[in-house]
């Protein structure tokens, strides 16, 4: 690409088109509300998983221990 | 042609020059960083070493410091000057003040840089491979600490520069809100201020005094706290800065504006008043410190989710705005409307997704228990490869692409090249940040030359340590690529001719504008006194207990500055200590076993 161009993308690219206004009172932000709840529903599933992570795909840690300590195990 | 163009470099031409510095300052640290970065994950990962593993921590140091000290601060004070003389309308008050502490922060930094570097050459008697938490007993050459206190100095300098700026400005307009740039900059200024004076006291009182021979010991755990009174917050004098680009760049180049001023204010002031008293969550396995003051650490930090998530509803809500008026539609296909060939959109929403997924890590190592599991280890590299190496940094390097045709008055070399640099540094970042939180779950510990032992193998419920390296050198090359395009670009914008189609300077403008915003957010002075009785209520109490227990100066330590020669003493050390031991050992079972068989 030529300078000319690049540049005449640029100016373009910078102005983006729009096609309405939308004012403060038009706008609702349904689609914030559909990412944001996805990123919770994914953020309780990995806490949910993390569950397994720590508790089931290790030897128990601390818990371990104190069952050492006491003479149980 | 030329007098219709409006871009910064035409309203400001002498701060455009200083912005320009700090910028090429910022890019050379990154270009340094880089270097030791792809170095150091070769040598990790057994692919291809060629330093001596002495020298691996050199090479780390160099990464963390050049990155993290100057990359990311000598960036955010070209943006910040440029949002205040932007924002206010103004010149500086005195171009010369401006560039006295641009180049105090040029001559720290490179003192510091000096010693490290200097720890690859035997010959020269200097050597800073302390990391960069520079945790005692590690002891660095003076130089590194004097360095790094004339760069902080800088900084507050700077912080003056951005408050005169606003005082003359006050005077002028004294019924005005502050404009909303000017007040990210003010809030995350005083926020550094506080942070900063943790790190002041270590280093002036404690680390430089023992590093020049006055003082024969420093309490380390008393050093350690300090430093992580300033290294918590240090992330978010990193991140404020990017916030600031999603808040008021990442709208704008939506074709949208921003969703509230008010509530960019209120996630400011948050930051303001909980970044600091949070720093005792580094130190969850610290011993020495009570487990309650660790506990109110933990309930502080998780406070601080409250802002991160008001943004994330903020900067989305702010882009789908954007995207409604390109005419998208329908719950998800919005996204579709955004402008995702262009590289500094698509740079901001792919280091905003990164920062996402940074979430869920952080949350894990705020947790108290289960820091436990990832503490130390390859996770918490991971986690903040995501945060300050994606968010901030992939959001520095996107905006580049707007703000350096604005302070050079050159048009970007090439923007295919600059949309192919953001998405290989996201992709580079996925391989390598997923293997390193795996690798981490396994209980594969950071900061370790060569991570494999005899006898010893970490097991992987899911593929092999094999498969997690080569995620991480390939992640590595990824991103070596990516910086690579990255400088050229840069190089080629530098060397094009002047253009004339520069878009002008502006920034978003808001649906919620400051009119909806209560007066009191811009009350600084109450914000700040919250801050401070915070950070006493925080930090008093540990603070006096572990110099109660271990002494202004602490117990005796050996100073050790990390060298072959300290090495070599220190097996020594080890050997006959251990021989020693194990006779007395060997002694005492004769003794007793006797004794308790009979």
């Amino acid at each position: 690409m030529d300078q000319a161009t690049e540049e005449l993308t640029q100016s373009r690219d910078r102005e983006p088109e729009r096609k309405r206004e939308i004012g403060h009172d038009e706008f609702d932000p349904i689609g914030t509300l559909v990412l944001i709840g996805l990123y919770f529903l994914i953020l309780v599933a990995l806490w949910f998983f993390m569950y397994f992570v720590e508790f089931l795909g290790n030897d128990p840690t601390v818990v371990g221990l104190v069952l050492t300590v006491v003479g149980l195990q | 042609m030329s007098e219709a163009r409006d871009a910064y470099i035409d309203n400001f031409p002498a701060e455009a020059k200083v912005v320009r510095a700090a910028f090429y300052s910022s890019f050379f640290a990154l270009a340094l960083g880089g270097v030791f970065g792809i170095i150091q994950t070769l040598h990790r990962t057994d692919f291809y070493r060629f330093i001596d593993p002495a020298d691996y921590y050199t090479v780390l140091t160099a990464h963390g410091v050049f990155l993290v000290i100057s990359f990311t601060i000598f960036f955010l004070v070209g943006i910040f000057t440029w949002a205040i003389t932007t924002s206010l309308d103004r010149e500086v008050e005195d171009i010369r003040f401006t560039w006295a502490w641009y180049l105090l922060m040029a001559v720290g930094i490179t003192l510091s840089g000096i010693a490290i570097l200097a720890g690859f050459i035997d010959s020269i008697d200097m050597s800073a491979s302390v990391l960069f938490t520079f945790y005692a007993p590690l002891q660095a050459h003076p130089l590194f600490y004097i360095g790094l206190v004339l760069f902080v100095v800088g900084t507050w300098l700077a912080g003056l520069d951005w408050f005169r700026s606003w005082w003359a400005w006050k005077a002028e307009n004294p019924d005005e809100r502050i404009p909303l740039p000017t007040f990210m900059v003010l809030t995350t200024t005083l926020m550094w201020y506080l942070a900063t004076l943790g790190v002041a006291v270590a280093i002036l009182f404690f680390l430089l005094p023992w590093s020049l021979g006055l003082i024969e010991t420093v309490n380390p755990l008393l050093t350690r706290t300090l430093f992580w009174f300033f290294g918590h917050p240090v992330v978010y004098f990193w991140l404020m800065p990017a916030y600031m680009m999603w808040y008021i760049m990442l709208p704008k180049v939506s074709g949208g504006k921003l969703f509230s001023d008010p509530l960019a204010r209120v996630v400011f002031v948050l930051f303001l008043i909980l970044s600091v008293p949070t720093g005792i969550h580094h130190q969850y396995l610290d011993p020495g410190i009570a487990e309650g003051f660790k506990f109110i650490a933990m309930t502080n930090t998780m406070f601080l989710l409250l802002p991160s998530l008001l943004t994330a509803f903020t900067v989305v809500a702010s882009m789908e705005h954007g995207a409604r008026q390109r005419g998208g539609t329908g719950y998800v296909g919005w996204l579709k409307a955004l402008p995702w060939r262009d590289p500094v959109f698509a740079g901001m929403a792919l280091a905003g997704l990164m920062f996402a997924a940074a979430g869920f890590s952080g949350m894990i190592n705020a947790g108290m228990n289960i820091n436990y599991l990832v503490h130390n280890t390859f996770w918490v590299v991971g986690h903040f490869h995501l945060t300050v190496g994606t968010a901030v940094a992939l959001t520095f390097m996107a905006v580049t692409y707007w703000f350096l045709p604005q302070v050079t008055g050159k048009a970007l070399w090439s923007r295919s090249v600059a949309l192919g640099q953001v998405v290989l540094w996201f992709v580079g970042m996925t391989f390598m940040s997923n293997a390193m939180h795996r690798g981490g779950l396994l209980g594969i510990p950071r900061r370790t030359a060569e991570p494999q032992y005899d006898g010893f193998e970490f097991e992987a419920a899911v593929g092999s340590v094999g498969e997690l390296d080569a995620q991480v050198a390939l992640g590595g090359v990824l991103l070596t690529l990516s910086l690579v395009l990255f400088f050229a670009n840069v190089i080629g914008t530098a060397l094009n001719g002047r253009s004339d189609a520069l878009p002008a300077n502006e920034y978003a403008e808001t649906l919620s504008g400051p009119e909806d915003a209560p007066l009191v957010l811009d009350n600084l002075k109450l914000w700040t006194a919250i801050a401070v009785v915070l950070v006493i209520f925080a930090y008093t109490f540990p603070l006096l207990s572990i110099i109660d227990r271990g002494g202004l100066l602490g117990p005796d330590v050996n100073p050790f500055p990390v060298s072959l020669e300290s090495v070599a003493f220190l097996t020594f050390a080890v050997e006959h200590l251990g021989t020693a031991a194990l006779e007395s050992a060997g002694n005492a079972v004769q003794t007793v076993v006797p004794g308790v068989i009979r």
